[in-house]
């Protein structure tokens, strides 16, 4: 039984002069909502392209339902890029009927019902279409499709905010209602906050760190030494100690899991005072990212 | 009657949901044997994960104070205890100014009482503070 | 739907083809009266290959059949159907403008849109290289002259068959390149380079069926549509 709807193994990419993706090893579960967490150009769109076929790896394995991307693939997932892409020429009507046909679990019922609640004008060229109603369009075409993984690129560029909880709220919805895995990328940690179970953050073309949302955020403290003189330039021989700021007198650890041999060893260099304090989730991303090779 | 919880407050958004729907049993809001929303639309109502919602009901079935019923949904537990908002909060002003009247009598000072909280809501006991 | 979609992709370039050819074609018929009464007047001793042509010209003029073939089916018919091929060839590419991005993420292999978008283009091109060319003998007996049905369709098929060889030509170009203009450039520069060793070595003559050519071009039209097929497979987008 295949667990993890999306599956790479040391997956690398490179253009020419671009490393895109250096080994990624990303797993998302069947039934999660995956928020794919990067900063621009970390690799995000490029490993998408990549489980829907649109581009090869360089090297490595990327699995989705268990096989290599191809048209089966395509015939299981939707997708939505960044762009919106869809045929400017085409009205609203034309295109669902257009894309209806590829797919035999096409769901005429949510095809009414969104078209409705997103108050598409089916005679309406494309072209001429807001960028929230573009997205929302591409979206009804991705939900009606009866698939079962759903890859959405940046769902909520360039909408604002009420627009961008429409579309939140229309992913959220389908998945309440249909057995559906969601992967969507987005350097809004907000709202991969309010609708994410799963995270994954990518950093210059690797996975530096993924789980579920909840475990993560309860596993991450700040741990705060100030000292009498300059902070020492020990290493952290305790385990969990992910990052560490060195500030004058005074020394940063972020770090997962239990604290208690962690402040232990803290205690021991004589600080002045020993702080733990809680961290935000996009602290925790921050950091993720913002450490030098 | 349940609002959008807010990621940034650094509190599982889980925890959220269900303080609020305590919140709404000790204010009357909700009743025993009261109908909670469903979880698929609650999730949307509310734009977030069905997979938290469905944590939350799990967590509350497991303290005893909603029961799940198979096919027909959520609801506050009979035997779930009531009690008057105004009643826990003046238990809870009590201990606080207990404690925090404790803390000053040994010099601590008030900076150091809120590091102190911090540190404890985060769910540690080992704090050190050094008087230099 | 990947027909109604290559047609409303395609159908501007063959309807504005269609019509330049008809007009062409037509042109090449109503015009002959004055070119007969303007033939007595070519001067007959010019010296040369010029001179050469010139009489060459004058004598296939002088019958209907030859003055058609030379007009239509030798040049003007021919260089607007192979710059429609072209034209058709370029078109319907994936660009990032056009929906790609969707496509691509369509149940459909790469392999059949492309094998959609050239049986259209074919299609368009089988109906531009027919049916001015079958203008010609309806439109004869105007001018009180005749020409046999048979003729134009083996002539147009010959058209067609050369066409094709540039239509898959512009259609491998296009799965180099993100734009349409570059392909059809160099196309076109390709197509008047040959054009013109065409005409240096006398390739198409009166009477004769072009049978080296014809071949030539239909295995250059499938090697060249494997090509793209096999190009546009490794492509990334």
């Amino acid at each position: 039984m295949v667990e993890h709807v999306i599956e790479t193994s040391d997956l690398r990419k490179s253009f020419p002069g671009i490393e895109a993706l250096r080994g990624l090893d990303l797993q998302v579960p069947a039934g999660s909502i995956c928020g794919f967490l990067g900063r621009n150009g970390a690799g995000k769109t490029t490993a998408m392209k990549i489980l829907l076929g649109m581009v090869r790896p360089t090297s490595g394995e990327a699995r989705v339902f268990g096989r290599t991307p191809d048209v089966e693939v395509r015939r299981r997932a939707g997708f939505v890029s960044e762009e919106k892409d869809l045929y400017g020429y085409m009205t609203v009507e034309e295109m669902i009927r257009f894309t209806a046909p590829f797919f035999p679990r096409w769901r005429a019922d949510l095809e009414k019902k969104y078209l409705r609640k997103f108050n598409l004008p089916p005679d309406r060229k494309i072209k001429a279409l807001s960028r929230g109603m573009r997205t929302k369009l591409a979206l009804l075409l991705a939900l009606c499709r009866g698939a079962e993984l759903l890859i959405v690129d940046e769902p909520t560029s360039g909408l604002d905010p009420a627009m961008a909880e429409e579309a939140l709220q229309a992913v959220v919805g389908h998945v309440a209602d249909e057995n559906m895995t969601v992967f969507f990328s987005s350097h809004q940690i907000a709202e991969v906050e309010q609708i994410a179970d799963r995270v994954a953050i990518i950093d210059r073309g690797r996975i530096v760190m993924s789980g579920a949302l909840d475990e993560i955020r309860e596993s991450f403290r700040r741990i705060q030494l100030v000292f009498e003189g300059d902070a020492p330039q020990t290493e952290f021989r305790a385990p969990g100690v992910t990052h560490v700021r060195r500030n004058g007198r005074v020394l940063t650890l972020l770090a997962s899991g239990a604290p208690d041999s962690i402040v232990d060893e803290a205690r021991a260099l004589n600080p002045l005072s020993v702080d733990i304090v809680p961290v935000t989730f996009k602290e925790i991303f921050l950091e993720s990212v913002n450490t030098e090779e | 009657m349940l609002f959008k919880p807010n990621p940034s407050l650094g509190v599982p958004i889980y925890l959220q949901l269900m303080e609020q729907v305590k919140h709404a049993i000790e204010t009357s809001a909700l009743r025993p044997g009261d109908q909670l929303p469903g979880i698929r639309p609650l999730a949307e109502e509310l734009v977030m994960n069905p997979n938290t919602v469905a944590k939350a009901y799990r967590e509350l079935e497991r303290e005893g104070i909603i029961e799940l019923r198979q096919g027909a949904g959520a609801f506050v537990s009979q035997s779930v205890r009531v009690r008057k908002w105004s009643e826990t909060l003046r238990e809870a002003q009590t201990l606080v100014s207990g404690a925090v009247g404790r803390l000053r009598e040994r010099g601590i000072t008030d900076d150091e009482i809120r590091r102190l909280f911090e540190a404890a809501l985060a769910g540690l006991t080992k704090t050190g503070a050094r008087r230099g | 739907m990947l027909w109604y979609k290559s047609w409303l992709e395609t159908r501007w370039r063959f309807l504005i083809g269609l019509a330049l050819l008809l007009c062409s074609a037509a042109a090449t018929v109503f015009t002959y009266p004055q070119v007969m009464k303007l033939m007595p007047m070519v001067p007959a001793n010019i010296s040369g290959p010029l001179g050469e042509r010139i009489r060459e010209a004058v004598v296939l003029a002088r019958d209907y059949r030859g003055y058609v073939w030379s007009q239509w089916f030798r040049q003007n018919g021919r260089q607007w159907t192979t710059l429609f091929a072209i034209i058709l060839g370029t078109a319907g590419i994936l660009t990032p403008a056009s929906g790609a991005l969707f496509t691509l993420s369509l149940p459909v292999s790469r392999a059949r849109l492309l094998g959609v978008r050239a049986a259209t283009g074919l299609l368009e091109l089988l109906l531009l290289a027919f049916v001015p060319s079958l203008l010609i003998p309806m439109l004869s007996p105007a001018i009180q002259q005749s020409y046999s049905v048979g003729s134009a369709l083996g002539q147009a098929a010959s058209l067609f068959v050369t066409a094709s060889a540039f239509f898959t030509l512009a259609l491998l170009l296009s799965t180099f390149f993100d734009d349409p203009w570059r392909p059809l450039m160099i196309a076109l520069a390709i197509a008047i380079a040959l054009g013109i060793v065409a005409q240096i070595f006398r390739i198409h003559r009166f009477g004769h069926v072009p049978w080296g050519l014809l071949l030539t071009s239909a295995v250059a039209s499938l090697v060249l549509y494997y090509g793209a097929v096999i190009n546009l497979q490794h492509r990334d987008f």
